[in-house]
């Protein structure tokens, strides 16, 4: 569902992702760690048509980013890093927002609203402005429309940020659930528990490169660690800073 | 003092890292543009005044007068000017900045934190004001061969007057975040705006500029001039101020320094009250700024209709942003006031021509009728572009940091470029016909001269606001704290620019057939053909020239909204 080629941004003094080649399958969750300014934001920019790439391609279930963004786009549930969102509109208002552009049919939208407020605990709020919402409540409602037109790639830039211990919990069992039936989702995280949790395959970003790639398993064994967590492995992985 | 410095150091660094770090050819370019046009303004600000003050002085006995009587009117705008900008900066520095709840996490004191932005919003809401009073006093000094005393006395009345109109827009905001509801600190600016448009009217009412140049509605000279050297009040800090200047120009050195002790005793006073209700009030008010902002209404709850309905005929996309855009307008209440102000320039703009004397002039009736009407084509295309100045410029930046919502949605930035283009196009066609319409009715125009100015109008509104929603998405700035403030960078300068270029353009190019036609049929004389083909080639240029800006600007903006490689 998702194929990265040769993706590379220079942004002139800074070389943010060098030739990246991945890709996730349908109903894979894959996990994309790695250190602060190592490239991830830029990647899942680039993923969403937000930035262009410098060179590479950027293929969306079958769809080629930089030929047809607005096909690609139509599949993709986006949620950004910073829930920043039109904060004179209510809860309810942004979703029939999503729902208008992505086109969702009318005659379902309100359940789906609804469902998805209720899910995400937000449905008390719904008629209430987006700037009263607090930080965890706002990063719930961009969750909710992400999902409102059942995308088939999930694209997630810091998935938990913000959010309470019961919500986190609530997002790991969608996702969980989305990926059973056959989304495909992107995560950025440097939450490694996260990752480890929920993550079919992790790819390990540092300095704009994939350095590892694979089960958790694979990265173990990739660091020559027995028994270890994720942690160990990513500070292993990133202190060697080797190639895959 | 040092925490206040410190405080102040922010700004600062930021400012010189903008003006250093920056590209420095493109901030070059762009200091210069605004010099230059600020040195011509202030110019022509000074030979205004000069020709005027020298005018004055031909005209004997009213002349001195009349200088006073101007001088003393344009203290009491400049100070009104002042404290207005001061309470809409002190409103954002004090209550709405997104650094204040880092600024009161520090160890350092409310008043601390006051002061320092009380000194910020000083520079801030003064400097324009102090720059461009400059060729005005420097004119009185010229013509009536002041001595450096003066120069010193009118400096110093200046700064001690925008000390004053801070510390009084600084007492006025606090009493307001004290006494509002919490979360409704914007409530204040719209109050403001009704405000302003009320002092302005009465100012411009109670100051009666009409009577300044019709001595025939007195009675007698006696009791024009008793009118015109009526005092103001004693107490009014702006009695002190012009009277000092007053003196200085006289060479009164005593009036002088009693008017410039009183001017400096109280705004030292001002500002020392200020700090003392700054240090009691102005922690509570901004508490209560910073809790859940209500929404002042909330919508008549109807199943059976809704005025969204009414978009039902545009593609699913364009109506949810069209829904969108009117919402997020509208409930943006620091947009009410910008409208009520509209509203009143409108209606005074009507209200002129309806009480033009156009059957005492000694000039033909129907050639000025039809001159005005002409000349009306260009004022109101300037009105025109200074609402899409205001409103649709902004339009792009309005998206502010959400803009990832667009970028990510599966709709082309062609498409919402265009969605924004005719969700200003229509209403601002319809102010446009209106206002020329209504004004040509007022001037009993020929039917030939209604129906130009109604199409050239026609073709004048698409190219505007094209040029405002294109240059808007090129100079776009979705990090602004106010998008509304975009209009007055570089871009919104170019986009001024660029209109009125233009509709001195398409005066330009029509003027010359249409007074042709005109006069022919003045005369009762055939049109020739080559007038005919004169006028052709003419409005086929206007039309060429209107599609241009329509399309140009907006095929850039897009250029420059999508990713870049």
């Amino acid at each position: 569902m998702i194929t990265l080629t040769e993706l590379t941004k220079d942004f002139g003094t800074t070389l943010a992702v060098n030739k990246l080649n991945l890709k996730v399958g349908a109903g894979e969750i894959y996990g994309f760690i790695g250190p602060n300014g190592a490239g991830k934001t830029t990647t899942i920019r680039m993923m969403g048509g937000i930035i262009a790439p410098s060179s590479g391609k950027i293929i969306i279930g079958g769809y080629d980013m930089s030929q047809n963004p607005v096909a690609a786009k139509q599949i993709i549930g986006f949620v950004p890093d910073r829930p920043f969102l039109y904060e004179k509109l209510t809860g309810m208002e942004f979703l029939r927002f999503c729902a208008d552009v992505y086109h969702v049919p009318q005659n379902i939208f309100f359940v789906k609203a609804e469902g998805l407020l209720k899910q995400f605990a937000l449905w008390n709020w719904a008629d209430e402005l987006i700037e009263a919402y607090s930080h965890g409540m706002k990063q719930r409602l961009i969750l909710a429309s992400a999902l409102l037109h059942d995308p088939r790639v999930l694209i997630i830039d810091e998935p938990m940020v913000g959010l309470d211990p019961e919500a986190v919990h609530m997002v790991k069992d969608i996702l969980k659930t989305l990926a059973s039936k056959n989304t495909a989702i992107f995560i950025s995280t440097h939450t490694l528990s996260i990752a480890e949790d929920l993550c079919h395959r992790i790819g390990l970003i540092h300095k704009g490169t994939l350095l590892a790639e694979g089960s958790l398993d694979d990265l173990k064994k990739f660091a020559k660690l027995g028994e270890a967590r994720l942690e160990e492995v990513f500070l292993t992985i990133i202190k060697e800073n080797t190639f895959i | 003092m040092n925490t206040v410095l410190d405080l102040l150091k922010p700004r600062l660094l930021s400012a010189s890292n903008a003006l250093l770090r920056s590209n420095k050819k493109n901030s070059f370019a762009r200091i210069a543009m605004f010099g230059f046009l600020g040195v011509i303004f202030w110019t022509g600000v000074f030979i205004i005044f000069y020709k005027v003050l020298n005018y004055f002085q031909s005209v004997q006995d009213f002349g001195t007068i009349l200088a006073m009587k101007l001088l003393s009117m344009i203290i009491m705008i400049f100070f009104m000017l002042l404290l207005f900008s001061n309470i809409i900066n002190f409103l954002t520095h004090l209550y709405l900045s997104q650094d204040l709840p880092l600024l009161h996490a520090l160890p350092i004191s409310a008043g601390e934190i006051f002061t320092s932005r009380w000194l910020i919003s000083l520079f801030d809401s003064s400097w324009m004001i102090f720059t461009f009073s400059m060729p005005f006093f420097l004119s009185y000094g010229i013509i009536y061969k002041a001595d450096l005393l003066y120069y010193v006395a009118f400096l110093s009345v200046m700064i001690f007057m925008c000390m004053m109109a801070s510390s009084i827009s600084g007492m006025l905001v606090l009493f307001g975040a004290k006494i509002l509801p919490a979360g409704r600190i914007r409530t204040i600016l719209i109050m403001l705006g009704v405000l302003m448009v009320i002092v302005l009217v009465l100012i411009l009412r109670l100051t009666r500029p009409e009577q300044l140049v019709n001595p025939d509605t007195f009675a007698t000279v006696v009791t024009y001039l008793n009118s015109m050297q009526m005092p103001s009040s004693p107490l009014l800090p702006t009695t002190w101020i012009t009277d000092a200047i007053k003196a200085g120009l006289n060479h009164q050195n005593k009036v002088l320094a009693l008017n410039l002790a009183l001017t400096a005793s109280f705004s030292l006073m001002l500002i020392f009250i200020n700090s003392l209700l700054a240090e009691k009030y102005y922690f509570s008010g901004f508490s209560k700024s910073q809790t859940t902002a209500k929404r002042l209404f909330y919508p008549l709850k109807s199943n059976n209709s809704s005025w969204e309905d009414f978009l039902n005929g545009l593609p699913r996309d364009a109506k949810a942003f069209a829904v969108k855009e009117i919402r997020t307008f509208f409930r943006d209440s620091s947009q009410w006031p910008q409208l009520f102000l509209m509203g009143a320039l409108v209606a005074i703009y009507l209200y002129n021509f309806s009480v033009l004397p156009l059957d005492q002039s000694p000039i033909k009736t129907v050639y000025l009728q039809n001159l005005f009407s002409f000349l009306n084509i260009a004022l109101a295309s300037s009105v025109l572009a200074a609402v899409a100045a205001r409103f649709v410029f902004p339009a792009v930046s309005m998206e502010g940091q959400a803009f990832w919502i667009v970028q990510a949605a599966p709709v082309s930035i062609s498409h919402f470029l265009w969605i924004k283009f005719f969700l200003y196009y229509l209403p601002l066609l319809f102010l446009a016909e209106i206002l020329i319409v209504i004004s040509n009715v007022f001037l009993q125009v020929s039917s030939f001269m209604m129906i130009l100015s109604a199409l050239t109008l026609f073709l004048l509104v698409p190219a505007i606001v094209g040029m405002a929603v294109g240059l808007g998405a090129i100079y776009a700035d979705f990090k602004s704290e106010n998008a509304t403030q975009v209009v007055t960078g570089f871009g919104g300068l170019l986009f001024m620019i660029l209109s009125f270029s233009l509709i001195g353009a398409v005066i330009v190019l029509e003027a010359g057939p249409v007074y042709a036609i005109l006069m022919a049929h003045l005369r009762g004389h055939k049109i020739a053909q080559i007038q005919i083909i004169w006028a052709i080639i003419s409005f086929i240029m206007v039309f060429l020239l209107c599609a241009l800006a329509t399309f140009y600007p907006m095929h850039l903006g897009k250029k420059s909204l999508l990713p870049h490689q």
